[in-house]
């Protein structure tokens, strides 16, 4: 995709673009679909989970907004070599993560991808947190007056610490769109309706959201 | 009547409205989804995310005498606000943004029912 587009020159680059992005995505959900992906993952928002039984019905997290959450090198990295993330099989409050992820081949990694960016989701706010170097007061919150490393993995200066319940945070700042963080703190129903992370909203202030989006947004 | 009467309860049964009220007086469903992570599926506070790192232990809950010197009041402040609310820790989370009150109140039943106790009044 990106060799190929360079090749082409600035004018017909710039009238083309849009529709460009639309076809490599319709490639890309081509590729989806003929891989059984969707067989685990539904693409197409907003979330209808009302129930713990629904959300305990699904076979993986939805994607319907995969293209606000992740990074797209992480996702292109991931998708062909995909390594665990939630220590605990999914939807299971006891069992390891067996990993055995399907895999994408070299040449299916790019439309899927482009496929899976385009799924965004509108309330997430470009920008709207500042990733520094360090975040002192997100880092107070996550492991001292919140719950976070409870429930969480995180890298420390030794190797890692934190709790096994909620997706491993290792490597988070590669993975995530900090801004994604932001929206899945401010509008819990959004996203995730149902799910095992307490909602704190009015718990923590949308500026101690921030620092602590921020602070995620350093894991290494 | 009494025919019309028994559709109209079949479909109130049957409305998505009624199911979900059902379910969320179930403590043991919300237990094992909310609360087993930390506290083990069976409560005796030996959940996943307990590993060397976890700096509290969670509360047994299937120590009675424990149990019985905590009031219904005492779970119900700490389910809502969180470990800090009753000094203890903040690994503790505050559900009350999380719960509904009708599902803290099947919490609190379940935990009395683990602990097989009904812990101090007032
Ligand atoms: C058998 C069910 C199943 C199938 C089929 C499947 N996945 Fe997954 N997928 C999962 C599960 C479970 C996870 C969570 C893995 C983890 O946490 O380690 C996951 C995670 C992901 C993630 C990361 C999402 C997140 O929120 O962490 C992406 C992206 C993804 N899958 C894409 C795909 C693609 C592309 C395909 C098709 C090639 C596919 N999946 C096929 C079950 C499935
Ligand atoms: C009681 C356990 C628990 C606590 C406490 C908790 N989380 Fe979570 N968190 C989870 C679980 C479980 C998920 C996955 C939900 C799902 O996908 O169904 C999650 C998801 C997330 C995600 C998205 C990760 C992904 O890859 O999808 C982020 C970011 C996150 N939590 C950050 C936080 C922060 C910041 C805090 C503290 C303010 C926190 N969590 C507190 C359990 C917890
Ligand atoms: C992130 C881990 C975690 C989760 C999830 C969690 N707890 Fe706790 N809980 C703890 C810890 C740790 C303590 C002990 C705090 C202390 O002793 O300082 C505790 C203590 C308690 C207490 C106080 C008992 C006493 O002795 O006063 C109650 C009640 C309680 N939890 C209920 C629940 C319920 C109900 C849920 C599910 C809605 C839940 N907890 C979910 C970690 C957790």
């Amino acid at each position: 995709m990106k060799t190929g587009v360079s090749v082409f020159p600035a004018l017909v680059l710039l009238v083309m673009t849009s529709s460009l992005a639309r076809a490599d995505a319709a490639a890309g959900q081509a590729v989806f679909e003929s891989n059984g992906c969707q067989s685990c993952h539904y693409t197409q928002g907003p979330a209808t989970e009302k129930t713990i039984a629904d959300q305990l019905a699904k076979k993986g997290p939805e994607l319907w907004y995969a293209g606000s959450k992740f990074q797209r090198p992480w996702l292109e990295t991931w998708l062909v070599d995909p390594q665990p993330i939630r220590p605990m099989k999914f939807n299971s409050v006891m069992e390891p993560n067996p990993g055995g992820h399907a895999v994408l081949s070299a040449d299916q990694v790019g439309p899927v991808a482009d496929y899976l960016m385009s799924l965004r989701s509108d309330i997430v706010q470009d920008g709207a947190v500042k990733v520094k170097k360090k975040n002192l007061k997100g880092k107070l919150i996550f492991i001292k007056k919140m719950p976070c490393s409870g429930c969480h993995q995180f890298p420390t200066k030794k190797k890692f610490s934190g709790g096994l319940s909620g997706p491993s945070l290792i490597g988070a700042g590669k993975r995530l769109n900090p801004d994604w963080v932001l929206a899945y703190l401010r509008e819990p129903k959004v996203f995730k309706p149902v799910k095992m992370m307490p909602v704190f909203v009015g718990v923590l202030s949308d500026k101690d959201m921030k620092n602590v989006a921020a602070h995620v947004a350093t894991f290494k | 009547m009494t025919r019309l009467f028994l559709t109209t309860l079949l479909i109130v049964a049957l409305s998505p409205a009624f199911t979900g009220a059902a379910q969320a007086a179930d403590g043991e469903a919300l237990f094992g989804f909310y609360c087993a992570q930390c506290h083990g599926t069976g409560g005796e506070g030996d959940g996943p995310n307990v590993t060397g790192d976890f700096p509290v232990d969670p509360r047994n809950f299937t120590e009675t005498a424990e149990m019985e010197k905590i009031s219904d009041a005492d779970i119900r402040n700490v389910i809502i606000d969180g470990g800090p609310i009753a000094d203890k820790s903040p690994m503790m989370p505050p559900w009350g943004k999380t719960l509904t009150n009708a599902e803290v109140e099947a919490l609190v039943g379940y935990l009395r029912q683990l602990c097989n106790c009904t812990g101090k009044t007032s």
